[in-house]
């Protein structure tokens, strides 16, 4: 090889190296933008889409009676959407009843068996109740003329079960991708990210293949430096000191993303005594109240939420257009909102499980069931 | 129900290989502690061996290691109480319920949840002793009930924002670089050795668990040692709620019994250990901080979180095996 050619040579890789640079730098950049852009739209109030053509409840829902199954009645959110859809469903003239348990699956037989009994038009599994855990008595369900239904359970994604008559589900996929984005953007697009999960929960999967998937789109140099998967038994015992760990073990790490936000008063303790907070993000999903004054306080910086008002009225809404015979729609289609220190006072002081959302679907709703012009 | 250890025989002064095989019972759990932190040490040397690491290691499981204290008591008096995981929560809720909730300073709030650990441990007392229900029947019907109690008064809910104060107790200072948490657990274990050392009351607690009909013989009061004991346990349990809603900065109403069987297995694989075949307090503070130390090395090398479950039940079945193997395999009554 002559100098000339080898002077080539190096030019050229140089100049390789060099576009090879820019174009990783520009595709930082760009993944930055469309990160920032996702994340304005979560910022704005909710607004209200008509999740169908609009029909007249009152005459679906005439005579007809929900039992609402919770996974477990101990748990806040969903006894709050519970308590919600019997509210809606007293406006519209359904008996909406709630089987109160204890997280069993052998409470959750007694009360299909229950419905089966007393003749109730719908069961309403919500929000974590496989229904292949309770397959046979759904069976026996559907021939006693009794239909189930699930909401906010699965992802679109997943497949769903054909014991059930539809379902309403959560783009927990979604959620997963708002929370790369925003561990994109607050870290300038150089996330070292540590998320702590829980596998056994079936919307897992998918919300955490959001985060891993946003991250690789919009941002190439951020990082998942460990996942920790935590049953659900195991938080209050093993959450704290695994993030401890790994946050010692891995100092660049500068974002924990609890995917679910129960989970952080176990983080929180963690980055406290690591002397981590304020320098490593907590950034989560659900909007419970104690976590959004965690926000206020400064000790979680963000966390998604949903109106559980809305929730009910989403859950009433699917659930009748299936008895009516009416298209269903993809998803409960409930909007994401995200609160942050700049707009957590609107969940009120202490926070509530309703508030900032705004109300726009009251109305939406009561416009499209014609009980209002 | 007698849960003693085999009473293990003192060392005869003339027997040299025996002095060495206990002394080698007495620091074996030690020994190993050491290889362990060792063996993390040399896969983690930048990140395993800090005192920063310890530090917060030491903080973080003072809840556990005050626990497994609190089962000693009524465990040397021959007594389960398995209630104490329901004390801890009950303990954080009303400290979370009456500060945050109810307006009520820390002081008041904190000494209304010691009156209702006292409570606890008389009401189990008083069912166990009057009605002479086996204490594990006893203590389980409580814990039952006092979650129960618990999920009424807090809704269920994680109560966040307890007064600063708390927190600034228990892991806002540090002594020697260790949050204050950790020496909680340490007094506790000091006042319980002496007492169990030193004390008539601890040689009485000890002869009533090894033989209450032996000991009521002997002019001891039983009934009154195992109530003592049993509210002990539980006023211990209730410290361990203060220490734990401060290191979390909130009261947890669901977490508390997650606590119970890590805290029993600390109590039971110390009883290996500084003075094998008896529970005692240094004991169950090794046992909690080597099973500690595990949990944390396993957690930062990245090994998935099962794992842990199975050194935490590997540990115990193993050291009590060699426990046993090393005094003759003894009939043992543990459990």
């Amino acid at each position: 090889m002559t100098r000339t050619t080898a002077l080539r040579a190096m030019l050229a890789a140089a100049g390789m190296l060099g576009f090879a640079s820019t174009a990783f730098a520009d595709a930082a950049a760009d993944g930055l933008a469309a990160a920032t852009a996702k994340l304005a739209t979560y910022r704005e109030k909710p607004v209200f889409k008509a999740p169908g053509p609009a029909f007249d409840i009152k005459s679906c829902a005439a005579g007809k009676k929900q039992l609402s199954i919770p996974n477990a009645s101990t748990n806040p959110f969903l006894k709050g959407i519970i308590d919600r859809e019997i509210q809606v469903g007293k406006s519209i003239g359904l008996t909406v009843q709630e089987w109160q348990n204890q997280g069993q699956p052998s409470q959750w037989v007694q009360g299909v068996e229950y419905a089966i009994r007393n003749h109730f038009t719908v069961i309403d599994l919500i929000s974590g109740i496989d229904p292949k855990t309770i397959a046979p008595q759904i069976e026996a369900a559907k021939k006693a003329g009794v239909r189930t239904m699930t909401s906010h359970f699965y992802d679109p994604s997943q497949p769903r079960t054909n014991l059930t008559s539809s379902d309403l589900p959560v783009s927990f996929n979604t959620i997963g991708k708002i929370l790369a984005d925003w561990a994109t953007v607050n870290t300038k697009g150089a996330a070292n990210v540590v998320i702590v999960k829980t596998d056994e929960v079936p919307p897992t999967g998918p919300l955490v293949d959001g985060i891993r998937s946003e991250l690789a789109a919009n941002c190439p140099n951020c990082k998942i430096v460990q996942e920790i998967n935590v049953g659900i038994t195991e938080w209050a015992t093993k959450i704290q000191p695994s993030v401890q760990s790994a946050v010692l073990a891995h100092p660049e790490v500068n974002v924990v993303l609890p995917i679910y936000d129960s989970m952080s008063q176990f983080v929180v303790p963690a980055l406290r005594l690591a002397g981590k907070t304020g320098k490593v993000k907590v950034a989560t999903f659900n909007g419970t109240p104690f976590v959004l004054d965690d926000i206020r306080a400064g000790t979680v910086d963000m966390d998604i939420g949903e109106s559980l008002d809305w929730i009910a009225y989403a859950t009433i809404d699917g659930h009748m257009r299936d008895l009516c015979g009416l298209p269903q729609p993809a998803e409960i289609n409930v909007p994401f909102y995200l609160f942050d220190k700049s707009n957590v006072a609107d969940a009120g002081v202490p926070a509530g499980y309703d508030k900032g959302y705004g109300n726009a679907y009251v109305t939406g709703f009561r416009k499209l069931w014609k009980l209002e012009k | 129900m007698a849960v003693t250890v085999a009473p293990q025989a003192a060392p005869a002064p003339a027997s040299r290989p025996r002095i060495t095989a206990y002394t080698a019972e007495r620091f074996a759990l030690l020994a190993v502690w050491v290889l362990l932190i060792a063996g993390f040490g040399v896969a983690l040397p930048d990140s395993f061996l800090t005192w920063g690491n310890f530090s917060i290691l030491f903080a973080s499981y003072a809840p556990g290691a005050l626990l497994s204290l609190a089962i000693i008591v009524p465990l040397t008096a021959g007594d389960f109480d398995l209630s104490v995981g329901a004390t801890l929560t009950l303990s954080s809720c009303i400290i979370g319920v009456l500060n945050v909730w109810g307006g009520v300073p820390l002081p008041l709030a904190l000494l209304a949840a010691l009156l209702a650990g006292i409570m606890v441990g008389a009401a189990n007392a008083f069912f166990i002793l009057w009605f002479r229900i086996p204490s594990l029947v006893v203590t389980l019907g409580t814990t039952s009930l006092m979650t129960g109690l618990v999920q009424w008064m807090t809704d269920s809910s994680t109560i966040g924002g307890i007064a600063q104060g708390l927190v600034t107790a228990v892991v806002g200072g540090t002594l020697l670089g260790v949050p204050y948490a950790f020496y909680y657990a340490l007094a506790t274990a000091i006042l319980m050795w002496f007492v169990f050392e030193y004390l008539p009351l601890g040689r009485r607690l000890l002869f009533v668990g090894r033989g209450r009909e032996v000991a009521r013989l002997n002019g001891i009061a039983v009934d009154r040692v195992r109530a003592g004991a049993l509210i002990a346990s539980a006023v211990i349990a209730t410290a361990a709620g203060a220490v734990y809603a401060g290191v979390l900065g909130s009261a947890d109403p669901s977490s508390g019994l997650n606590y119970l069987l890590p805290a029993f297995a600390a109590a039971f694989l110390g009883a290996t250990t500084i003075m094998p075949g008896r529970f005692n307090p240094w004991g169950a503070i090794v046992a909690t901080y080597f099973l500690a130390t595990g949990i944390t090395g396993l957690s930062m090398l990245g090994i998935p979180l099962w794992v842990t479950n199975v050194f935490n039940g590997g540990a115990l079945i193993i050291a009590v095996m060699v426990s046993q193997l090393t005094r003759g395999r003894e009939a043992s009554d543990i459990g």
